[in-house]
């Protein structure tokens, strides 16, 4: 066969192909009609049998060029994943994340470890002496808090100046800004925005041989112990821990779990085991993300909890009850869920398709 | 898992030419990925360098800070009804711009970012697939690692790696490559006007396909270089294949004109083998017989 019949041949199918791939641009492969789909998939195998021909032959670097690209656009599109659904993220939430949780609980216990062992301890430190807050604490934050936490305090509105600590003397109902429940939409707002950036931002330094996490984990859990043990210092415990106890749950856990998701990425280069290190990192990678992407689900969740009802004007012991509730929840979700049912398609999964 | 990737020079076509063999088997710096489709053909991929990327991420982050700026202007408005809800918005959307513009943008429209699509990048699995959502969302949020000293830790990252990846590609396997818009080849040149070279005047030497496809190419493509520098470039080839064809005939049309040389042995090699092939074909459908010939 001659270069000049199989390009006179062969170029009305290409173009044909061209016209597919134009028309799968705009919408998905699986929405065009089944005759085009079986006409796409034999399109495919035969021009990359044409890219194979001219590349044997060696007819020209245009003519290699131009079905290149033409197999690649076909390919791409030929291979790519099932689009994500509202299935996927359900299945993600109730199965995928905690068991990829548990398969790994490994890393989140070492990180509970660097988060809550120093929080508890500047915690007890600071509460037993409270003149070591200001080791920790800034000096001009401290006293902007002790303001803050009087008791007629207007401050507590300000939520561009304030970390979520500052937030726990919610007690005044003088609100500047609209209806309880509009102010506490720009919370949800704020800790949704600063929580959760931390907690991503706490797993993706982990690719910095997990130096990233560690560090960001000691910082958070001996900040919030001293804060803690200075609130409780000062004779305000009881209110402190009425609000903290309900969101607490998702929230603390969720900083653990990010962070051991960012150590399991740190870990996959100090440790790649049987594998190189850039494929030990790929691989578990792909594990810590949807883990980490857990954890910002569970921070959204408490943001809520955080807006909405810890700083309501609801009995402590109601707070109380409903937060060991929480608890419950939390350690049951992430321990049990998903345990009984089997494994199945998985649409937001991306392992490739060939599995 | 079949994908195998390699760098490796770009097959140099002109075969007949003496070569410089120092870079063949041997893997050199170059902007091509190589990857085997389960069709077994190898497809090769342009990366994108970091000077490219640059200019994405630069179109991405005005677009980014545009979107602030609007959110800005917007917020104030709603503000007047529901103050404390159009803040929360406000802080959710800051939020969503700054962890998942890239990620919904890259996870849900097939590896491309605005500022990729402007410039002609797409992200795409290192496999050759198209990236979803989990990978962009790693890569996505390990930028923030990248990000440090002026994305000096991912600048530094793609110089180190040969796919120029960042921290962010190496985790999640993914690999910035160039899309090209696809240009179907021009039509063969038609020479019409020109002789092919009388037989008797050269030996048995039959050129390579890829000789006469560097042959067609160059004539096709001799518009762009002027008159003199496409002589010049002609007449190196022209020479060494008159060597190789024992060419007899008059020395002034390789010296003096090279690429109507150069056209002719195209000519001579190119389309009697079709007239002959043509000649089989013919001969088969009289006789009703398969006759010896070079079929392919």
């Amino acid at each position: 066969m001659n270069k000049h019949k199989f390009i006179h041949e062969r170029r009305p199918h290409w173009k044909r192909f061209e016209a597919l791939l134009e028309s799968t641009s705009r919408r998905s492969l699986s929405k065009l009609p089944a005759k085009e789909i079986s006409n796409f998939s034999q399109l495919l195998r035969e021009v990359s049998h044409d890219l194979a021909t001219i590349r044997s032959r060696g007819w020209g670097q245009d003519l290699n060029a131009y079905l290149n690209d033409l197999v690649a656009r076909g390919h791409n599109v030929f291979y790519s994943a099932p689009p994500a659904n509202l299935a996927g993220v359900y299945h993600y939430l109730t199965f995928e994340f905690p068991r990829l949780f548990r398969a790994n609980i490994g890393y989140f216990l070492t990180a509970c470890l660097l988060f809550f062992l120093p929080m508890g301890i500047s915690w007890a430190v600071v509460q037993s002496n409270p003149s070591l807050a200001n080791r920790v604490i800034a000096e001009e934050m401290m006293s902007r808090f002790d303001q803050m936490y009087g008791k007629d305090s207007p401050l507590n509105t300000n939520a561009e100046e304030s970390t979520e600590e500052e937030q726990e003397s919610d007690e005044t109902e003088d609100i500047p800004l609209g209806s309880f429940g509009d102010e506490r939409a720009s919370m949800a707002g704020f800790y949704i925005n600063n929580n959760v950036g931390i907690a991503l931002k706490c797993f993706a330094l982990g690719i910095l041989l997990g130096i990233g996490s560690v560090y960001t984990l000691l910082f958070n859990g001996i900040y919030l112990g001293a804060v803690s043990g200075y609130i409780v210092s000062q004779g305000n415990g009881e209110r402190f821990l009425s609000f903290v106890v309900s969101h607490g749950s998702f929230e603390l856990t969720a900083i653990a779990v990010a962070g051991g998701a960012g150590l399991m990425l740190g870990n996959a280069l100090i440790h790649p085991g049987q594998r190189t290190r850039f494929q030990s990192l790929q691989v578990r990678g792909l594990e810590a993300v949807q883990i980490a992407g857990g954890a910002a689900v569970m921070l959204v969740i408490a943001a809520f909890i955080e807006a909405f009802w810890s700083p309501s004007d609801i009995p402590s012991s109601v707070k109380y009850i409903v937060g060991s509730g929480l608890w419950l929840i939390v350690i049951f979700y992430l321990g049990f869920a998903g345990l009984q049912s089997t494994p199945q398609t998985r649409p937001l999964s991306n392992r490739g398709p060939q599995g | 898992m079949t994908a195998t990737m390699t760098i490796t020079a770009t097959s140099n076509a002109a075969a007949d030419i003496p070569q410089r063999d120092d870079f063949r088997g041997r893997k050199v710096l170059g902007l091509e990925m190589q990857i085997e489709t389960p069709e077994n053909v190898i497809l090769t991929y342009q990366l994108a360098g970091p000077a490219q990327r640059y200019i994405a991420y630069m179109i991405d982050l005005i677009i980014r800070v545009l979107l602030v700026f609007g959110m800005l202007v917007i917020t104030p408005m709603v503000g007047i009804v529901l103050p404390g809800t159009a803040m929360g918005v406000f802080l959710v959307l800051m939020f969503l711009n700054t962890w998942g513009y890239y990620t919904i943008s890259e996870g849900f429209f097939k590896g491309q970012s605005i500022g990729k699509h402007f410039c002609g990048l797409r992200v795409i699995r290192e496999e050759g697939y198209p990236i979803t959502f989990w990978p962009a969302l790693l890569r996505n949020l390990v930028r923030s690692a990248d990000a440090i000293v002026f994305y000096g830790i991912g600048i530094t990252s793609m110089l180190l790696t040969r796919r120029f990846q960042r921290l962010g590609d190496l985790v999640a396997g993914t690999v910035v490559v160039q899309e090209r818009s696809l240009t179907l080849p021009r039509k063969p040149v038609i020479l019409d006007k020109i002789q092919p070279l009388n037989k008797n005047e050269i030996g048995s030497f039959l050129p390579r396909d890829e000789v006469l496809s560097l042959i067609d190419e160059f004539i096709g493509r001799r518009h762009v270089l002027t008159y003199d520098r496409g002589h010049a470039l002609a007449a190196i080839l022209a020479k060494s294949l008159a060597e190789r064809l024992n060419y007899s005939g008059d020395p002034k049309k390789v010296t003096h004109y090279p690429m109507a040389f150069l056209a002719a042995v195209y000519k001579t090699f190119s389309f009697e083998k079709e007239d002959e092939e043509q000649e089989a074909v013919d001969a088969y459908q009289r006789h009703g017989s398969p006759v010896e010939g070079n079929r392919e």
